[in-house]
């Protein structure tokens, strides 16, 4: 597996999308939380917390769209499919190249923490379990946007597909919804979203119910993408 | 060992493969001819475990290529159709890559072989097409295989590199099953040392290589005004 990890981790990098997406996802956020602190005059990691979810759901397509659709558009799928490696270890290798993009990507957000350490009282722990769940977040969000890849053979349709689905489901406990919906349509929704499960992380808590739902939605959808590469027609 | 036993495959109303059946064994070099859409890629295909057949079954060393694939896929190589390859890497990021996975320890002397040492750090979006058929070779050979599935391993390439590639595969061919489908009939008589003519998915003809020259070609052409 770490031959294929490698491969993909290097055909990331090699590519502009898979150094530029991240290093503009890390500066947009950094430009936020400064004006926040200049301009508005408070030095809280709060707007970071509320606003990364929102990017990500754009960057974690970006980065995982051609993961495989691209191997089925060009046709290296053929290739990959007769080496000698399971197909949960195909997927595997691959989620684990974006998670480490992925990781990578919020480390570099870490400046925004550090700078407010001088400025501010800061609950290293609480930041670090905030982290945690934006990680857990960004894990659901590629094993979501890997499926969406191994069911199209185009990078755009790929995308275009993840980010619709993740805006949705990202949206479904977000204010403008609550105006438009019924109060109880509402309220069953609210609590498949992912928001609110990451908002008990961004207070600094472990909630075991929200590790599970993570947890529980990253394998579901890890699961599908490896049935998807076993169907032989 | 192959074993190919009344295999039918349907793409839809389509039929693709039709009553296909062969044995082939450590030593054979099987050319496999047939005009553009008889169902060459897709019995190779088929072979590899990357289609289902609809009906019929395919075995390789007595096992099912599609449930059993991890016990066969390190005795197999394939070059497919078309040779696709990653283009944003270079020849040895990939072929080391390739290596990795099928075990391969001895990659130089494939690279060496296969005389891709010159272009080895290029990216492969700036090889000939030439080279990019060797690297897919070299590829198919990591880890050893005792089966090698080459798919119109010359498709596309000038006389010379034609040659090139032909004389390795005659080289490669020793103590293991090589299946190279063309539609160019005087490779079948430069290489193979047995014959199977397929055309609209039905077998016409499988048996060893005629002997004289030209003689694949009256064969050939005989069995698919026929049909």
């Amino acid at each position: 597996m770490k031959h294929l990890y490698k491969k993909e981790l290097l055909h990331y990098l090699n590519s502009p999308v898979g150094y530029s997406v991240p290093i503009v996802f890390a500066l947009f956020l950094g430009y936020l939380f400064i004006k926040d602190v200049f301009v508005v005059g408070s030095a809280s990691l709060k707007p970071f917390f509320s606003v990364a979810p929102w990017l990500l759901f754009i960057l974690v397509p970006a980065i995982s769209m051609k993961s495989i659709s691209e191997e089925k558009q060009s046709n290296t799928i053929e290739v990959l499919m007769t080496l000698p490696l399971s197909e949960r270890t195909i997927v595997l290798a691959k989620l684990l190249s974006l998670s480490t993009i992925t990781a990578i990507t919020l480390g570099l957000t870490l400046s925004i923490p550090i700078v407010l350490g001088f400025i501010s009282n800061l609950s290293i722990p609480e930041i670090m379990v905030g982290y945690i769940g934006l990680m857990l977040l960004s894990l659901l969000y590629l094993s979501f946007s890997l499926y969406i890849s191994s069911r199209v053979a185009s990078q755009i349709a790929s995308f275009s597909l993840s980010v619709v689905f993740l805006f949705l489901i990202t949206a479904l406990s977000s204010d403008f919804l609550a105006n438009i919906l019924p109060k109880m349509v509402q309220d069953i929704l609210i609590l498949g979203s992912p928001l609110l499960h990451l908002e008990n992380f961004t207070k600094g808590v472990i909630d075991l119910r929200s590790l599970s739902y993570f947890l529980f939605l990253i394998i579901l959808f890890f699961e599908l993408t490896v049935k998807e590469l076993q169907k032989r027609t | 060992m192959i074993e190919v036993s009344h295999v039918y495959k349907q793409f839809g109303v389509k039929i693709a493969v039709s009553d296909l059946s062969f044995k082939a064994q450590i030593g054979d070099i099987i050319g496999f001819v047939g005009p553009n859409g008889a169902g060459k890629t897709t019995t190779m295909r088929l072979i590899t475990g990357l289609l289902k057949p609809t009906e019929g079954k395919v075995k390789i060393f007595e096992k099912n290529p599609i449930t059993e694939r991890l016990s066969i896929l390190p005795r197999l190589g394939y070059l497919p159709e078309n040779n696709p390859l990653p283009a944003d890497m270079t020849v040895m990021e990939y072929l080391t890559f390739i290596a990795g996975v099928k075990k391969e320890t001895q990659l130089e002397k494939i690279v060496q072989e296969l005389h891709i040492d010159d272009v080895y750090d290029k990216k492969i979006e700036q090889l000939s097409r030439g080279y990019r058929q060797r690297v897919g070779l070299a590829a198919s050979l990591c880890g050893k295989p005792e089966i090698l599935l080459l798919d119109e391993p010359t498709s596309g390439l000038d006389p010379i590199e034609q040659d090139v590639i032909k004389d390795l595969i005659q080289k490669l061919a020793k103590r293991r099953i090589v299946i190279f489908s063309t539609h160019i009939l005087s490779e079948i008589e430069d290489i193979a040392t047995r014959v199977l003519i397929i055309n609209r998915g039905s077998l016409l003809f499988d048996g060893p290589k005629p002997k004289g020259k030209g003689s694949v070609e009256t064969l050939f052409k005989k069995l698919i005004k026929k049909s």
